[in-house]
């Protein structure tokens, strides 16, 4: 690979995991900045995604290809899917219509596990929650290793490979379309926040007394927030393991719960922008301090992962002291009124 | 077939004690702080080590590791308390910007200990992970010394706090901070100190049960990650606004657990067993769902 090959994947990968990210904010900014439900438990979701879309996609592909064969799609996964991928290889069509096909699934997935997990608590303060969330979070991996059937067991499953029809363009092809469900997502939670819909949410969010005094039902707002929230994480659960694929039982809270808290609190809660500009700038900051850390490996007895886990704690503390608003302040939207119209109409009335 | 044995009911009772002297600072933080408290699953942690590396260091008796980790706790906690929390209080943040930065901090120390231990085998070459020190414990009438430590400790803990809360000054201050902030301080009560000392106590109390540990199972790194479900679970289950609930909630959690999942392993299949994280899960959400306020909650009826 030539230097210039290298930059290229490097930039491909970036963007890749900022869309995931991305995605993952946008669902956590919708629940805790829209609606103010803390979920610390979003990892719950995005794995709920990532583990369902790895256990059904070679199951699914088999059956809906055809391929004749007597193997088990979990337990035999490589001999499988050397068979179920030169069909995809072959039809583009069919690929990218399984791709849907899985997406609808891995969210779904997602919005599922959300609407477990915040059963028990929706109706309570919004701490119960909040512990009830974080706890939820990480049983999925307990089952996951555990229930061989579902991914495999510890050492995971590899999914059939969906951009494989791009050839060498593989990643550059499943990067463009992971970007592209990102923009998407984007403009429609931006779209979301102003419709009476959004709204509502932020009425909630600022006085759950006002809002239940003009009839809304809080309960059930709330359940829709993390339901959106959470099918939205799973979203990105589901092209995540698309994109990378393989899957194993490994989701923490760390990297997916953490971390996108970290990015909407640098970018601003309660701002669509600013989960935008939270993950931009985390995820390319976050891929340097991966790239320039290596120079430190050997001189230093331990292992340098765990140097970041002390630097980003440490960030995410000085946010949360000196600037807890983050880059972007949330725009106060109201609704134009038109003041002359109305008073035309009392006046005739 | 004996569904229960000698072994179950003392593997329950020494998980209960635990648990339960965890739960207390959980609880006695939300009723202080009005937060919960994220941090205390790396709270355990240290206190786990310092029991681990004390006792492959310096002396072979693990027990002496309890003191030094209720110190030592104590101190990150008012560490936690004075560098992050009382900044962002004195800030007006809101309950959930607070609970965040408890998570932080935890990443932080999850961070620390992850060092400490490669530091452990790579500079002094000892093993520092899926580690054990049940050898090294005392047995008295057969069974093992932790038993009776855990349960004495736990006695002689609620003991201490109970005599604190109601016959000293201090504890009175204390209980009045818990109850009306604002109002504690206009009758001058020094009401960031009295929230210092619930974080000392409260970070000593969860440095104890980490402390004893390692007699008890494997420790790694992230041991108390692995605990802080059940602890929230115990305290919820106790009661959020009742100090002494976490008690009664530990006793009841470790009976589920231990014993429900032993008599399930020999009815169902040794299976089950793998499950068991899944056990606190279930437990929370039966009493959320029936009792948010928790057992202690039941007999408490308060009128709004």
């Amino acid at each position: 690979m030539t230097p210039l090959d290298q930059v290229i994947l490097f930039v491909v990968d970036l963007l890749a995991l900022l869309a995931v990210y991305l995605i993952i904010n946008i669902g956590l900014n919708i629940q805790e900045g829209i609606t103010g439900i803390p979920n610390f438990g979003i990892v719950l979701a995005v794995a709920g995604g990532a583990y369902i879309t790895g256990g059904l996609s070679t199951r699914l592909a088999v059956s809906l290809l055809r391929v004749q064969t007597n193997l088990d799609p979990i337990f035999n996964n490589i001999a499988v899917l050397h068979l179920v991928n030169p069909i995809l290889r072959s039809q583009p069509p069919t690929a990218i219509a399984m791709l849907v096909l899985f997406l609808i699934i891995g969210s779904l997935a997602g919005a599922l596990m959300g609407l477990i997990s915040s059963a028990p608590a929706v109706r309570l303060r919004e701490d119960y929650l909040a512990i009830t969330l974080l706890a939820f979070g990480e049983i999925l991996n307990v089952i996951g290793i555990g229930y061989k059937p579902l991914i495999g067991g510890p050492i995971g499953v590899n999914l059939p490979d969906i951009f494989g029809w791009a050839g060498q363009y593989r990643f550059y092809v499943g990067t463009f379309v992971l970007l592209l469900v990102a923009a998407a997502i984007f403009a429609y939670a931006g779209y979301l926040i102003k419709t009476p819909f959004g709204r509502t949410l932020k009425a909630i969010r600022d006085s759950e007394i006002v809002a239940r005094s003009l009839g809304k039902d809080i309960t059930r707002y709330r359940t829709t927030s993390i339901l959106l929230g959470s099918l939205l994480c799973g979203t990105a659960g589901s092209l995540w393991v698309l994109y990378s694929g393989a899957v194993t039982p490994t989701y923490a809270r760390f990297d997916w719960t953490f971390l996108p808290w970290l990015m909407i609190l640098l970018g601003g809660i309660g701002s669509n922008r600013g989960a935008l500009v939270g993950t931009v700038v985390f995820v390319a900051l976050n891929k340097l301090i991966v790239y320039y850390k290596y120079a430190f490996v050997g001189i230093l007895p331990f292992d340098i992962v765990w140097l970041n886990y002390l630097l980003l704690g440490i960030i995410t503390i000085l946010i949360l002291i000196y600037r807890p608003e983050g880059i972007v302040r949330e725009k106060v939207t109201a609704p134009k009124l038109n003041l002359s119209a109305a008073n035309k109409e009392i006046q005739s009335s | 077939m004996q569904l229960v044995t000698l072994s179950t009911i003392v593997g329950w009772l020494t998980y209960s004690a635990l648990l339960s002297l965890m739960a207390l600072g959980v609880t006695l933080l939300y009723r202080t702080t009005k937060i919960a408290n994220f941090a205390h699953a790396s709270f355990v942690t240290v206190g786990a080590y310092v029991t681990y590396t004390l006792t492959i260091t310096l002396s072979p008796n693990p027990y002496v590791g309890v003191p030094v980790a209720f110190v030592l706790v104590g101190v990150i906690a008012l560490l936690l308390f004075y560098a992050v929390l009382e900044p962002m209080r004195r800030r007006n943040s809101s309950t959930v910007m607070l609970m965040i930065a408890t998570l932080s901090f935890d990443i932080i120390m999850l961070g620390v200990m992850n060092i400490h231990a490669d530091y452990l085998t790579n500079v002094y070459v000892l093993p520092s992970r899926n580690v054990l020190l049940s050898g090294s414990d005392f047995k008295f009438m057969g069974e093992p010394g932790l038993l009776f430590v855990a349960l004495g400790t736990l006695a002689l803990c609620s003991a201490a706090l109970y005599l604190l809360l109601n016959f000293t000054t201090l504890g009175i201050a204390l209980r009045a901070s818990m109850e009306n902030s604002s109002l504690s301080e206009a009758i001058g009560i020094n009401v960031s100190m009295m929230l210092a000392v619930s974080w000392f106590i409260a970070g000593g109390l969860a440095g104890i049960a980490g402390a004893l540990i390692p007699l008890w199972t494997l420790i790694n790194p992230n041991v108390g990650t692995l605990l802080l479900a059940s602890m929230f679970c115990v305290s919820i289950v106790g009661g959020l606004e009742q100090t002494y609930g976490a008690v009664l909630g530990g006793f009841l959690l470790g009976l589920v657990d231990v014993v429900g999942t032993s008599v399930l392993a020999s009815l169902v299949g040794p299976w089950v067993a793998f499950y068991e994280p899944v056990i606190p899960l279930l437990v929370l959400s039966a009493t959320l769902i029936i009792a948010p306020r928790g057992l202690a909650g039941l007999r408490v009826r308060r009128g709004k």
